[in-house]
């Protein structure tokens, strides 16, 4: 008798949380949502989001879309894909291009190709197929498109014009960049260092890498299983070399250290003329008042080229609510939506109307340079190789030793590629 | 026979929620991790093939595994002794009869209720270039230099000190910048533990030391340290577990960077786990680790024990 208060307390404590769940039957029907915001920086953005789900609560009444944000820097992936093997992973995901590959190529999410050839209220043709690719494997798509953004040269105007500097044109060369960037550096007399640089380089692998394949390098060989002869190849081995030396050489980028002297992004603090970055930094750069202008990536082929980063909207293969997971997945994607969902400017939409909706003034040659460059960029490595994105890691690293002096390109590039032979390898 | 067979019962019932916590949450998964180092188990693969002790060989042949062992070891050989012996200087301050000495233990222990993330992201911005704490200190002795010397009519420029230094991302500085940190952060609990030591200390030897004319270095030397023995080999042991252990700071910090120089055995076992999934991988890694943590441990007990042995013999 006198355990018995004890075993109380014990129920209790295990099986209060357990009576609380908010999914019990006859609660209606919770739709999981998850993504990688969070509600604290992009409160903003966070509240449009809200209201868009609201209207698709009132479309579908006793459905209520429960989001579950995973925010940090690596910290998605690797939840989701717990989630996924503890058999509770969210109805639907918002699925990022760079890191795609992990979950396409291990069964974690469904094919949505029977869904979209079986409804007769979805057209494929209402997305930029470049896009849509992106998750594509043969007949099988692994998501819709909701928004992207091909990497772009931002370029700020101001800088230029306080050169003398003609603005940037697509189809420029290595050379032209050099000289603008040389242009556009400014070192007081007496100074150590530039006050004002050409460009703001940032060792971020995703923002650099795009510079390989404006010399005709890559990171990988076609078939996404061996760095050694493509990341240690001439032509990427010259574009590293050519970036280096943007800041060993001719000063006109910051090296890391005056970087974070410069309190972090030089472009944005008006402190370099150019910079390698997608649409979402034009909120920040119309938010600090810059003007800018936005031309494809210099290039020694002729050809231009960039990567493209996206967000889709997959189905979990699990999930027990196939049908309303679709519907609202096509419900995020259509073009009324988009409308208000893109209005930050934080990314292009995948729908081509919600996009046009916002390219619509033949003034506006930003946005009408992120368009064109839909047509040439190129899907990046992490949607296609499970494991690129520890090779993502390896290449700053090694980035690092170079610009610290600690090896010359050549063998740090050559190391490098051996390490993601090692990573890439079955 | 009856009441202590009911008294027993509930005994057990008292420790089944701790002993099953301890089996659910301690001993399964370490059981678990050592099943999964020995296969090859990539988190989403379906298939789990058996590799025996591969993953130990892999490894160990890895330079990036073997880079991160050193590193580890430089961090515990730096960052042991010096947070052991700042706490016991503070601990011997803040035990002396002082005005507002409470006071001064709570700021001394404050640092032990933060975030470390929150502490890191504080010690991001002292150690940044130009505008960090240390770099504007650095700036206002530079300017007092200046002042001095204009005084004086001596050129002292070349006692400047360079106010660029970007402690987190220049090789040389970062580790020694963690090993700073983790002096401050690990201040609190470890002077604590110091200060119940000392408090145990009887008074009656150090009025028979003031009799015999000890001085302060004497009284410290053959009192309070030999009284300390059994604290400080706490205190050391436990101060090198959760040195080997770093990770925090390292992820928020450094990222391992730069030239991988921090990239201590903790982070690198995340990034096998979080960035390439290979969950039998990381599981042999934390074996290695275990294992370092235990050798280090058992070599401390065995030379702290022969050092107790000899004093008493003396």
């Amino acid at each position: 008798m006198r355990s018995l208060p004890i075993l109380g307390f014990v129920v209790v404590v295990i099986g209060g949380p357990t009576a609380c769940r908010d999914d019990t039957p006859g609660s209606g029907i919770v739709l999981r949502v998850s993504d990688w915001g969070s509600p604290a920086v992009e409160s903003a953005f966070m509240t449009v989001e809200r209201e868009l789900q609201e209207g698709f609560e009132r479309r579908h009444p006793g459905v209520r879309v429960r989001k579950e944000q995973i925010p940090g820097p690596g910290q998605y992936a690797p939840k989701l894909c717990m989630m996924h093997v503890a058999g509770s992973a969210p109805d639907v995901m918002h699925l990022d291009a760079s890191s795609a590959a992990i979950f396409i190529d291990n069964g974690v999410l469904l094919d949505l190709a029977p869904l979209m050839k079986n409804d007769p209220t979805f057209d494929r043709s209402h997305y930029f197929e470049n896009v849509l690719d992106i998750t594509r494997r043969g007949d099988a798509f692994y998501s819709v498109p909701l928004d992207f953004t091909p990497m772009m040269m931002y370029y700020n105007r101001r800088l230029f014009d306080r050169a003398g500097v003609p603005y940037p044109k697509d189809g420029w060369s290595w050379d032209d960049f050099l000289a603008a960037c040389k242009a556009t550096t400014i070192v007081p007399a007496g100074a150590r260092q530039p006050t004002q640089y050409g460009y703001n380089f940032e060792n971020v692998m995703p923002f650099w890498m795009p510079w390989l394949w404006t010399n005709g390098g890559d990171v990988l060989d076609p078939t996404g299983t061996r760095a050694s002869g493509f990341f240690d190849g001439p032509a990427s081995v010259e574009a590293m070399r050519f970036l280096t030396e943007l800041m060993v050489t001719h000063h006109v980028a910051p090296t890391l250290a005056e970087r974070a002297a410069l309190g972090g992004d030089a472009f944005l603090n008006g402190k370099a003329a150019m910079d390698l970055k997608g649409h979402w930094m034009l909120i920040d750069y119309r938010a600090r008042g810059l003007d800018v202008g936005a031309v494809s990536l210099p290039s020694r082929t002729g050809r231009p080229v960039t990567v493209i980063y996206a967000t889709g909207l997959a189905i979990s293969r699990h999930t027990r609510h196939r049908e309303l997971a679709w519907e609202y997945v096509k419900y995020m994607t259509s073009a009324a939506v988009q409308i208000k969902r893109v209005a930050s400017g934080l990314a292009i939409s995948g729908n081509r109307q919600a996009a046009a909706h916002y390219a619509a003034d033949p003034a506006d040659d930003v946005e009408h340079a992120f368009l064109r460059a839909v047509d040439y960029a190129r899907p990046p490595w992490g949607s296609r190789v499970e494991n690129y994105p520890y090779c993502e890691s390896l290449g700053e690293e090694m980035m690092e030793d170079i610009l610290y002096g600690a090896t010359s390109v050549e063998e740090a590039v050559r190391r490098t590629a051996g390490l993601m032979d090692a990573v890439l390898s079955p | 026979m009856k009441a202590q067979g009911r008294s027993s019962g509930s005994g057990y019932l008292f420790i089944a929620p701790a002993t099953v916590y301890l089996a659910v949450f301690s001993v399964a998964p370490v059981l678990f991790a050592a099943y999964l180092s020995l296969h090859r188990w990539h988190l989403l693969k379906p298939d789990h093939p058996f590799v025996g002790l591969g993953n130990y060989r892999a490894l160990l042949a890895n330079p990036l595994f073997r880079n991160a062992i050193c590193n580890t070891f430089v961090y515990v050989a730096a960052s042991v002794p010096l947070g052991v012996a700042t706490a016991l200087a503070v601990a011997l301050l803040v035990s002396r009869p002082l005005r507002a000495v409470g006071l001064f233990r709570v700021l001394y222990y404050l640092p032990a209720v933060c975030s470390q993330v929150a502490i890191s992201m504080v010690w991001i911005w002292i150690l940044l270039p130009e505008v960090g704490l240390i770099n504007y200190c650095i700036g206002l002795f530079n300017r007092a230099l200046v002042s001095v010397g204009t005084t004086f009519g001596a050129d002292l420029a070349f006692l400047r000190i360079d106010t660029s230094t970007d402690f987190l991302h220049q090789p040389g500085w970062a580790m020694a910048a963690l090993v700073a940190m983790s002096l401050w952060i690990g201040l609190g609990p470890r002077m604590v533990i110091f200060v119940a030591g000392l408090q145990n200390i009887p008074e009656v030897l150090y009025e028979a030391a003031d009799l015999d004319g000890c001085n302060a270095w004497q009284r410290l030397r053959y009192i309070t340290l030999p009284q300390l023995r059994s604290t400080m080999l706490f205190v050391v042991v436990t101060t090198t577990i959760a040195a080997f252990q770093l990770f925090t700071p390292v992820y928020v910090m450094t990222r391992g960077g730069p030239q991988r120089t921090t990239d201590v055995v903790s982070y690198h076992i995340f990034k096998e786990a979080w960035l390439k999934f290979e969950a039998g991988m990381a599981a042999a890694q934390s074996y290695v680790l275990f294992a370092m943590i235990a050798a280090v441990a058992v070599i401390q007990f065995a030379l702290m024990r022969r050092g107790m042995e000899r004093e008493d013999v003396q």
